[in-house]
């Protein structure tokens, strides 16, 4: 009874110290405070994070994946609210762990108590492990695993490993959800205890047949043989299989079948009996409808409602956001690792038949400080068709001999983010549309400088 | 860009890139389209052939041959099928004058042996005389080697190193250079790589020869003068360059 009271006491109060940093950093400006009011909480509570989750109403969902988390979150957000229910999320692309803690402290009341229905939580593939065990998830979502910041986080191979445990050790009541089409994933899901939620694309008309040069995870799990792939969709994300029949794609529980894609305006796709059209582009994007409808689905909102609420969906921060900018319509799209810039440049190039860009590269922390992934995006896509590209963003220098390798004629480099907006308007006329594909960092900078010059909103406030 | 090779007979140049899809986990594609670019550039017929697991045909063809790194699950599966198919191949291409520039887990298989923390040996190829040990802590980020090739211009070699293994060299290789930023071979000796006849082995990675075009010229035109006497037309390299400074003035910074 005493502990019992002195954990209370002792969360009210990392609550409240947590709340007050957060508080403080607004108001002194230095960033969202999206991640330090989770630091300060944890130290005084390492168990924080637990209580908190324990207080929703129905449970939790976290979201991993290389790529896609934060839209999914999003959409899942965007699902149960229309619903009716009060949710709690890391919005800001915060995904370690004090991010959650953050999320969920923000929405906690004066007694500690955390006031939502559900968490929604994208949480960074390396820290799945410790999310799953302090959140324990009613649903958790595997997206892709793709290569990504190897200088962050070790080998894709070990991520995944560590993944496997922790989705293994979940308690019975806990649900797994999966993409099938990514080979590593469904290696993770052939060897769970319970059998996981398959999703996956069915649709060939919209595949290739070759994998692009970013791809990896391409060998059978058990006899080590390359893999034949059927169908590429996204990165190594298709259908495939082993030459010797010891491992192919696992057959999706949720299909997406009939699939139409308009740049990066709409798509459209068919999914568990119901047509969603939505103003959400690119083909990456299907896979993140797709897992959202699965999730959605599982906890038991209809497949009509999904649809329905869907048609009105505005995308995150970066991901497919529209700057006016001195009469130019700029497309912001975050493009952060290989599988990403590839889908971006493809949507850009064939879909949206964009010919003007500026693309960002940086190499802080959440970067990745490791550029050298670069050479493995097909850069090659814009040769011939793009007329204007601005390499921009601290390594721009590094973009611009990709790029001349590349075969594309580029613009000089500018590291400076001012200086890449000059570049721009220099190189662009009025009514003209640029795509700017950036890393997070890159489009961070590139942001605050258009928020500087009146032409966007700080992105804490949208 | 374009002016042709002086005296080049064949007016062929053919890369050959060691298990593509298996060992490529730092942007190696970086290195073989340089490569390639160049000699295209000067005129010249250029070709890459992928020697994936099984192949071991038109390794004798080969100009300049790159292996590059990959994940540990990965060099399980190639480490037969190198001995099985490769290391003969390789090593009398080699001897008859090819080039071999091998990243990290590449540079590792082509030594002696690597050695777990557990004190397990995985026996390399032992074409070039270096032997690794696991190490506790990742080396990771920019390095800046001065190298000690005779003739490079510039001196400096920028490159991103990211290994655990510590790699140390024996009497018949030499160093690729001295680790002016990072920590190279084995972060106590102050050497990056190794240089052993016509291989060179490093732990540069970042793509290493888009930055550092001196090196990639360096291996064509070695690996084209057992052909002819000639060497390499000049190309504009002003973006390389750029690319390449803007590594080494930020190291001066810190």
């Amino acid at each position: 009874m005493c502990g019992e009271r002195v954990d209370v006491i002792r969360k009210t109060a990392a609550v409240w110290a947590g709340k007050a940093t957060g508080t403080l950093s607004r108001v002194t400006r230095r960033g969202g405070g999206t991640t330090l009011p989770g630091d300060v909480a944890r130290a005084i509570d390492p168990q924080i994070l637990t209580r908190l989750a324990q207080d929703l109403t129905y449970g939790s969902i976290v979201i991993t994946g290389t790529n896609g988390k934060t839209t999914t979150a999003r959409l899942l957000s965007w699902l149960l609210e229309g619903a009716g229910h009060r949710v709690v999320s890391n919005r800001a692309g915060a995904n370690l762990i004090f991010g959650a803690t953050a999320a969920a402290l923000k929405r906690a009341g004066p007694d500690g108590r955390l006031r939502a229905d559900w968490g929604v939580f994208e949480i960074d593939e390396a820290s799945l492990p410790s999310a799953v065990q302090e959140i324990k998830p009613r649903v958790t979502l595997v997206l892709n695993l793709f290569r990504d910041q190897l200088d962050r986080y070790g080998e894709l191979e070990s991520i995944a490993k560590k993944i496997e445990r922790a989705l293994a050790d979940q308690r019975e009541t806990s649900r797994t959800i999966l993409n099938a089409d990514d080979p590593r994933v469904a290696e993770i899901g052939l060897s769970l205890p319970r059998p996981p939620l398959w999703f996956g694309l069915d649709d060939t008309s919209i595949a290739s047949r070759t994998l692009p040069h970013a791809a990896d995870a391409r060998t059978c799990p058990r006899c080590g043989s390359s893999l034949i792939f059927d169908a590429v969709y996204v990165g190594h994300d298709g259908v495939y299989r082993c030459p010797n029949q010891d491992f192919a794609r696992p057959d999706p529980d949720i299909k997406a079948t009939d699939i139409t894609l308009n740049g990066f305006d709409s798509l459209a796709m068919s999914v568990g009996g119901a047509r969603i059209e939505m103003p959400l582009g690119g083909l990456y994007n299907c896979y993140n409808v797709l897992a959202a409808f699965s999730a959605a689905r599982s906890i038991d909102l209809s497949a009509d409602y999904i649809a329905d609420r869907l048609r009105t969906f505005k995308a995150a921060f970066g991901r497919q956001e529209r700057v006016e900018f001195r009469g130019r319509h700029l497309v912001l799209v975050l493009s952060k690792n290989p599988a990403g810039f590839n889908e971006t440049v493809r949507t850009a190039v064939d879909l949206a038949h964009g010919t003007k860009f500026v693309i960002g590269l940086n190499d802080r922390k959440a970067d990745g400080t490791d550029v050298s992934w670069i050479w493995d995006v097909d850069f090659e896509q814009l040769t011939g068709k793009a007329t204007v590209v601005i390499p921009a963003g601290v390594r721009a220098h590094d973009l611009a001999v990709r790029l001349k390798y590349a075969g594309v004629d580029a613009e000089p480099p500018q590291t400076d983010s001012g200086a890449a907006l000059d570049e721009l308007i220099k190189c662009t006329g009025e009514g003209d549309t640029v795509y700017v594909l950036c890393t997070y960092t890159a489009m961070l900078d590139l942001r605050a400088e258009l928020v500087r010059r009146g032409w966007a909103q700080p992105y804490w406030e949208t | 860009m374009g002016a042709a090779i002086l005296g080049n007979v064949s007016g062929k140049f053919t890369v050959g890139w060691l298990y593509p899809d298996l060992m490529n986990i730092y942007g190696d594609r970086g290195n073989i389209l340089t490569l390639l670019k160049r000699a295209e550039w000067r005129g010249l017929d250029a070709k890459l052939i992928e020697l994936g697991r099984g192949a071991e045909s038109e390794m004798l063809d080969v100009d300049v041959f790159f292996f590059g790194g990959g994940q540990d699950r990965e060099q399980a599966l190639i480490y037969d099928d190198l001995r099985q198919y490769k290391q003969d191949s390789l090593q009398r291409a080699v001897g008859n004058g090819a080039q071999v520039l091998a990243v990290c887990g590449g540079y590792q298989l082509l030594g002696h042996y690597y050695q777990t923390a557990d004190g397990e040996r995985y026996d390399g190829i032992g074409l070039i005389d270096v032997r690794t040990e696991a190490g506790k802590k990742r080396f990771i980020g920019d390095v800046v080697v001065e190298t000690e090739i005779e003739g490079l211009s510039p001196r400096t070699l920028v490159g991103f190193e990211n290994h655990s293994g510590r790699t140390f060299l024996g009497p018949g290789a030499t160093p690729l250079g001295k680790v002016i930023q990072g920590q190279g071979n084995n972060g106590s000796d102050r050497l990056e790589g190794c240089v052993q006849g016509n291989i060179i082995g490093t732990y540069l990675h970042g793509s290493l020869l888009p930055k550092n075009p001196q090196l990639a010229d360096h291996l064509i035109g070695r690996a084209l003068s057992r052909r002819d006497g000639g060497g390499l037309s000049p190309l504009d390299d002003s973006a390389e360059l750029a690319a390449h400074d803007w590594i080494l003035q930020r190291a001066q910074r810190r």
